[in-house]
């Protein structure tokens, strides 16, 4: 018995060690409680990104456990590039500060698969609004091409521009199946977003710690640190009212937590952009009050609405403003601004009501990598090749570091970054799919976001709203 | 020898001014066939709206100040520095430096300028007590257009003060030799000899900053997009916005139309009043 019991301590022993070495490196990675079964709070919180990371999820008998995450539509693990057939292909994008990057990427891919080339063509991304269309349906050998979320990618899909991706095994399963939404179209995955990008606020985190300020959960908060920060000598958020494209990022949170839920939000949204309803309906005009309440709070700076983008981001990375309302796709320009900013960026959550926001922040997937129609069937394999690479945790982990873009590919690891690693937990976060882009008439958008720019640069709320409404009521006649 | 030239006419110019005609009274958004909708997009911009004559008017505003401004200073640095003497002909560079700059540096250059909080202008008002100036330049519905103005006419003056020190340099000393013995002081010479003699360049001048003050794209596209409030949205800025921004490429036509109209109406109005006057 003596030399049973023996045995069976050492096996004891044996059995912790094997199972604290495999289970406590992952649930390292996880905040306290976060484990594979224990119980949790919000349903649909996730922990990451990667095959080991975990999801709240509501059981059969209605309790909310962590599960381990299933990010992608398919079941099987992510699978490896497809090997391209000789030949040579364009690959059109808007993205110049992608460049380097980029072209690393395809240094590697070519080096690969020898006989094979990607030639990029990278235009100034008005120019590839406004002319990316035609001369990519006049060029068969732009066999891959990026476009923007909404109104372009339409554009594109209206024109049958795109091959459908949705049965191609990268897209089932490399990808996180909650980002691919943008890329989709009747049905179709015409293209697979690329960018996991945060279009919340992003604050300065040493300047938070030296004030002694937490962040702001509410909306009375919002406006309470908004009034101690001006105080304190900040500007409270480097609002670019001069500058539309960017000024208009905030209207994304000004939107997150505007209607009970999100079916209603977007309900809203269609009607306001096709002319069904109008900016004098209630809930546009209380969120209107609120930017006038954000103004007369002093959130924004002194003549905000002359103060361009340039401005704000110098603004911010000098240490002059707190919070930068755009997104984390601003955080390299602060940093080529000023270098010490690396690591001291963190995102903001612009909570705009006093009731329990339903998310705390706006995530959006663009830079939508597709398939043209018109190549050749050799190229359009060259160009399934070239994005099924892309989608490789390792390829899409250079790309990330280099460009300071989270992307939707899962298994990427983001530490070769801190500014991603900072804010990679937002991959997990309730977020939502960034609202303004359900706006698809761009000129309905421009005066309604003017319309938001003029109430905070002191016009009154009601008249207003009804100059912008009849002006948007004639554009859409017209 | 006219036949090739004609040909290169006609497919340069001729032939997309014709198909601007035709998509004109077509609803086409760049992708789908266009559908043909006759004279509605005429119609609805004579009648409903609003926008496309605040354009108009912000247009006339422009032209009228930029033509005012820019050929006056022109025609003044121009006979102020009409002498080939080193300090003109360094002068002269220096005035005329601004045009080999891009439209876009320009544009940066002054949005760096009027910015309300940080920008030289106002910072130089703040100092010197005029705070009541430190305006919020390019935010401001009030200001927008008039901040533009003063950047277009500080960015083409020196071009034209060249066109007119070619044309005053024509002007033979005799006349001014003749005025001088008549007694004529240096008023009297400007309005006498100069002004008369200088009527043509003048007219060349005019017509060339007209047409470059409907086409100022770009330094109203890189400083407001045309806000705040279309405010300092002209013709070309509201063209570009409707066929590229709102791909409404039928309605941007209909625009085009009436936006030459215009140009055609002013070069006929300013070439009839100087035609009376030389």
């Amino acid at each position: 018995m003596k030399h049973m019991n023996a045995r069976a301590f050492k096996a004891l022993i044996a059995m912790s060690f094997a199972i604290s070495a495999t289970v406590v490196p992952i649930s390292q990675s996880f905040a306290a409680g976060e484990r594979l079964g224990a119980r949790c709070t919000t349903e649909g919180v996730m922990t990451g990104t990667s095959s080991t990371s975990l999801a709240c999820v509501k059981g059969a008998n209605g309790k909310l456990t962590w599960q381990r995450v299933k990010l992608s539509s398919g079941n099987g693990r992510p699978v490896a590039a497809l090997t391209p057939p000789k030949g040579s292909i364009e690959f059109w994008h808007w993205r110049n500060e992608d460049r380097a990057t980029l072209e690393r990427i395809i240094a590697n891919y070519e080096a690969r698969y020898p006989g094979t080339k990607i030639t990029m063509n990278i235009m100034p991304s008005g120019d590839y609004t406004a002319t990316g269309f035609a001369k990519i349906r006049a060029n068969p050998k732009a066999a891959v091409f990026a476009t923007f979320r909404g109104a372009q990618f339409n554009q594109f899909a209206k024109g049958d521009m795109m091959t459908d991706l949705s049965n191609e095994r990268f897209t089932r399963q490399n990808v996180i199946s909650g980002g691919m939404i943008p890329g989709q179209y009747e049905g179709k995955q015409l293209g697979i977003p690329y960018h996991y990008l945060f279009n919340n606020p992003v604050y300065n985190t040493e300047i938070f710690a030296k004030e002694k300020w937490s962040l702001p959960t509410n909306f009375t908060q919002l406006l309470a640190w908004c009034q101690a920060a001006k105080k304190a000598g900040y500007t409270p958020l480097a609002w670019s009212g001069g500058f539309r494209p960017n000024a208009g990022q905030m209207l994304n949170s000004m939107l997150m937590n505007s209607a009970p839920d999100y079916a209603t939000l977007e309900a809203r949204i269609v009607a306001l952009d096709t002319g069904k309803a109008e900016i004098t309906a209630p809930w546009f005009k209380e969120m209107a009050n609120k930017y006038k309440r954000m103004a007369d709070a002093n959130c924004f700076p002194d003549n905000a609405t002359g103060v361009t983008d340039a401005a704000a981001v110098a603004l911010f990375a000098t240490g002059k403003a707190a919070v930068i309302p755009t997104g984390t796709f601003t955080m390299g320009a602060v940093k080529a601004v000023n270098p010490a900013m690396t690591g001291k960026m963190n995102l903001f959550s612009l909570i705009t009501t006093d009731e329990k926001p339903q998310y705390v922040g706006i995530h959006n997937n663009t830079f939508i990598l597709s398939v043209n129609k018109n190549s050749t069937a050799t190229d359009q394999k060259i160009a399934r090749s070239f994005i099924s690479y892309l989608l490789t945790g390792p390829v899409a982990q250079v790309f990330s570091v280099g460009t300071s873009q989270h992307t939707t590919v899962l298994d990427v690891d983001y530490s070769g970054n801190v500014d991603l690693l900072n804010t990679s937990s937002w991959q997990a976060k309730k977020t939502l799919l960034a609202p303004r882009f359900l706006w698809l008439n761009q000129g309905v958008r421009d005066l309604q976001e003017d319309a938001l720019i003029a109430i905070v640069g002191g016009k009154p709320v009601d008249a207003t709203l009804e100059d912008f409404a009849k002006q948007v009521k004639q554009k859409l006649a017209g | 020898m006219s036949v090739p030239a004609f040909l290169l006419y006609a497919f340069l110019y001729l032939y997309p001014a014709l198909n601007n005609l035709r998509f004109s009274t077509t609803r086409w958004d760049g992708i789908v066939e266009p559908e043909f909708v006759g004279l509605r997009n005429f119609s609805n911009l004579m009648t409903n709206d609003d926008l496309f004559f605040k354009v108009m008017g912000n247009n006339i505003r422009f032209t009228l100040l930029v033509v005012i401004f820019q050929t006056g200073f022109s025609l003044l640095f121009a006979i102020l520095l009409l002498k080939n003497s080193r300090g003109n002909v360094f002068l002269r560079t220096l005035y005329f430096f601004p045009t080999i700059l891009s439209s876009v540096s320009v544009a940066m250059i002054w949005l760096f300028l009027y910015d309300p909080n940080w920008g030289a202008i106002n910072i130089f008002f703040n100092k010197i007590g005029l705070e009541a100036f430190a305006l919020n330049w390019l935010g401001s519905e009030t200001s927008a257009l008039y901040a533009i103005v003063f950047s277009q006419v500080w960015f083409h003056t020196g071009q034209m003060m060249v066109i007119y020190i070619a044309g005053l340099q024509q002007i033979p000393a005799e006349l001014y030799e003749a005025a001088e013995v008549d007694g004529a002081n240096r008023w009297q010479q400007f309005r006498s000899v100069t002004w008369p003699m200088a009527l043509p360049t003048t007219a060349v001048v005019i017509a060339y900053t007209t047409i470059q003050s409907f086409r100022a794209f770009d330094l109203i596209y890189t400083m407001t997009l045309g806000g705040p409030n279309n405010s300092t949205n002209i013709f070309s800025t509201l063209i570009y916005l409707t066929a590229f921004n709102e791909f409404r490429f039928g309605y941007a036509a209909a625009q085009t139309i009436f936006m030459v109209l215009m140009i055609l109406f002013l070069t006929w109005l300013q070439r009839r009043i100087l035609r009376t006057k030389y």
